[in-house]
């Protein structure tokens, strides 16, 4: 991911409406010395080489009626290096995430499933989600919930509510078909330095052409600049256009997890557990064999404690967070060490049924557990002329629902979709009138499923008053209705 | 002179005017020029329809063997105004060429310096622009050396003489090309809908684009073109612009209100025949 901005100064910042006429005012400033040399030119350059930029130049190449145009790509990160991951199946990174079906029929269109490391890749077909308060639980089983909205034509292959990946098993897997498609130009390790207009020549007119300055000399013209470039986008900000939102005052904790088996229905039906607490929900989501993957959202004093602590008392904090009550925890979270003796005291004077909980955490991967801010985030708009943002670059969504990868997989897609039909009427693929199918697909979509995880998220953190037994309610409701349930079910694998 | 019955171009014994399109009409689009190309402006829906253009150019196409796919087709946009259909032409893969002539200077000099804008667009012999009318336009010397695709889009309502137009037009057309066009039919939904609906409630086109006694309706084209020798397979398609989902289309509405209309040129496959003929007597 492209999220290291250098200087990023610019002349103004509000989306600019009226099209051509505006954008030659729309100057962006930099430090570095105008480039004389003459730029190369390329339809599409791609600034950043995480999942979502990796994940569009594989499908502009595997497409037949984009397969045409020049790309490049550029990231910051050596992607050599990215390439190389541990294979050791008791190691796992702390970075995953949790591809839905709609995800995956994607990367399965564009050829990517192929390449990916399926020993290391988790479906899970069964969800248990709980308030940590009133303990009402809904429990998401598609074996159980299937019959009930889909009596006839419920097949194996739908019973999957996503697939659990490390991130760097989908990325290694895209660089992968990257190279096997060939014809993308790849600058990595390359930094932009800054983006300015090009320039009007008597045969050719760049002065709408983005052009990417690099710290290793090169100039690219850009027909379209796609922004893959992560939360702190620079190529949105060149585009002058806003990102607005807040931040939770919350951190992600996420580690590795060892637990003392496969699950409570052993390796073939893994479950993926969630509870919300006042704190934040903390979830616990399977990888192969005993391994799990965490992600605690709490307050950032607790998060930075977590972190701090001896590897037994995390596992026993895990294993609280999933049993205890909330009063408990905020105790836990006060103590200087002794967490692991303390939680095995707690929990024998606490009622819980273990066969509804995940299996018990018994080592944390040494290094894994890592902090970050939890932030709500969205752009004012996707695309200017010649510009177009698509993943962290348009939007940033709380974890809760373990959606961003995947909204970022359905811009790219959308945004493939739409560079396909410009090609196939002859428009200019970076022309906003072009772009606008694009915009238009993702912004209300992805704008929906930002306020619902941002509702789901303060309706949690609720710990006393009539919120709390209303929402107990409407958990129970929901989950005595197997219809509206495989609906929420549905949503959650990204159907339509 | 409103639609093109063939009996008032028969009457016509005087010389062709040296232009068919009304004056007015030029300073009419020379004053929406400098907008052409704003994706927010006066020209949005003329934007919006262009990909239909190119799906319904590709089912004529599709609907006969000549020419293969592989043929590289040269495209003669007549009326090309700022350039967005003659752009998207040049653009495609399956282009060799594309002329394109509109007399207004002011619009012509929008659409060549919207051209040197895109480096595909400056190939050589890619794109080129005209500032005449189509009767200023060489006729082949010879008919296939004509046009493959010959396009007329929402210029017919707006010719003082449609009958004498689309006669200019013919030769132009290589045997085996297709003559595409696009406008209006004269009906009270048309005239509700562009003239009071577009033009006056919405404002989405800007007010005096349209004269409603200009436009022309689908079958007095296939009846026109059924009394010429040497044109066949006529075929036409309804569009109809849907607020909030762009154009679409609507097969039958091509009565009613905005259409796509093609017309073939035959494939003289007698001429040698003819030869031979004359040989034995």
């Amino acid at each position: 991911m492209q999220s290291r901005p250098t200087i990023w100064l610019f002349g103004r910042c509000h989306v600019p409406r009226s099209g051509l006429v505006n954008i030659r005012r729309r100057t962006f400033a930099t430090t570095l010395q105008r480039n004389a040399a003459t730029p190369e030119l390329f339809d599409v350059v791609c600034v950043g080489g995480g999942p979502a930029g990796l994940s569009l130049l594989a499908g502009l190449r595997a497409s037949p009626a984009t397969s045409g145009l020049k790309v490049a790509l550029i990231e910051w990160q050596d992607l050599a290096k990215n390439q190389t991951h541990s294979p050791s199946p008791t190691v796992y990174s702390n970075r995953c995430s949790s591809l839905t079906p709609a995800s995956v029929a994607y990367l399965k269109a564009i050829g990517v499933w192929n390449h990916i490391d399926h020993t290391r890749v988790q479906p899970y077909d069964g969800m248990q989600v709980w308030d940590g308060i009133t303990d009402s639980r809904i429990s998401f089983d598609w074996a159980e919930t299937a019959s009930s909205i889909i009596p006839q034509q419920s097949t194996p292959s739908s019973s999957t509510i996503a697939y659990m990946i490390e991130n760097i098993n989908l990325t290694s897997a895209l660089q992968k078909h990257l190279h096997t498609l060939g014809g993308t130009t790849i600058i990595s390790p390359a930094r932009v330095e800054g983006i300015t207009f090009g320039e009007e020549t008597p045969n050719l007119d760049l002065s709408s052409w983005p052009v990417v300055s690099l710290n290793n000399g090169q100039t690219l013209a850009a027909r379209l600049l796609v922004g893959a470039d992560g939360a702190n986008s620079p190529v949105r900000t060149f585009a002058g256009i806003e990102s607005r939102g807040w931040d939770y005052g919350r951190m992600g904790v996420v580690a590795t997890l060892q637990l003392e088996g496969p699950g409570r229905a052993g390796p073939d039906h893994k479950i993926a557990y969630q509870r919300f607490l006042p704190s934040g929900p903390v979830a616990m989501l399977p990888l192969p064999g005993n391994m799990a993957s965490l992600v605690w959202s709490t307050l950032p004093e607790r998060a930075m404690k977590l972190k701090s602590m001896a590897t037994e008392h995390i596992c026993a904090m895990v294993n609280a967070a999933f049993r205890l009550s909330a009063v408990d925890l905020t105790y836990l979270h006060t103590m200087d060490g002794g967490q692991k003796d303390e939680v095995e005291w707690r929990e024998q004077h606490t009622r819980f049924k273990e066969e509804e909980l995940p299996m018990k955490v018994i080592a944390v991967q040494e290094g894994s557990v890592a902090p970050f801010p939890l932030k709500m985030r969205h752009a004012d708009t996707y695309i200017t002329e010649r510009v177009a943002l698509v993943g962290d670059a348009a939007h940033t969504i709380h974890p809760l629902a373990g959606q961003g990868l995947n909204q970022g997989q359905a811009d790219v897609a959308s945004l493939l979709r739409t560079i396909t039909a410009a090609v196939e009427t002859g428009q200019d693929i970076g022309s906003q009138l072009a772009l606008e199918q694009y915009n238009s697909e993702r912004y209300s979509a992805n704008n929906a499923l930002l306020g619902v995880c941002d509702k789901l998220h303060k309706l949690y953190s609720f710990d006393s008053g009539p919120i709390v037994p209303l929402r107990s309610w409407g958990l129970q409701a929901v989950n005595s209705m197997g219809a509206l349930k495989g609906f929420l079910m549905k949503r959650a694998a990204g159907g339509a | 002179m409103t639609a093109v019955p063939p009996s008032s171009h028969n009457t016509t014994s005087t010389p062709p005017p040296k232009s068919s399109i009304d004056p007015t009409e030029v300073s009419h689009f020379n004053a929406l020029a400098s907008s052409w190309w704003d994706p927010h402006g006066p020209s949005r829906l003329l934007h919006l329809m262009n990909p239909l253009r190119h799906t319904f150019i590709n089912s004529c196409l599709k609907s006969q063997n000549t020419p293969s796919p592989s043929h590289k087709l040269d495209y003669l946009d007549i009326g090309c105004g700022g350039g967005i259909f003659a752009e998207s032409a040049a653009r495609l893969s399956g282009t060799k060429s594309v002329t394109a002539l509109d007399p207004s200077s002011e619009v012509l000099k929008i659409a060549q310096a919207h051209q040197r804008r895109d480096p595909i667009l400056m190939r050589e012999g890619k794109l080129t622009y005209k500032n005449y009318s189509i009767e200023s336009h060489p006729i082949p010397t010879a008919p296939n050396n004509g046009y493959d695709i010959v396009t007329i889009f929402e210029v017919l309502e707006h010719v003082s003489s449609p009958s004498q137009f689309l006669t200019t037009v013919l030769p132009h057309v290589k045997p085996g090309g297709w003559l595409i066009l696009s406008t209006i039919a004269r009906t009270w939904t048309s005239w509700a809908v562009t003239k009071v609906v577009a033009e006056d409630v919405l404002g989405i086109v800007p007010r005096g684009t349209h004269d409603w006694n200009k436009y022309i309706n689908e079958r007095e084209l296939r009846e026109w073109f059924g009394k010429r020798e040497g044109w066949e397979s006529p075929r036409a398609l309804g569009v109809v612009y849907v607020p909030g989902l762009g154009w679409r289309e609507v097969p039958g509405s091509e009565g009613v209100g905005n259409y796509f209309f093609g017309v073939r040129r035959k494939i003289e496959q007698n001429e040698s025949k003819n030869e031979s003929r004359m040989d034995e007597f």
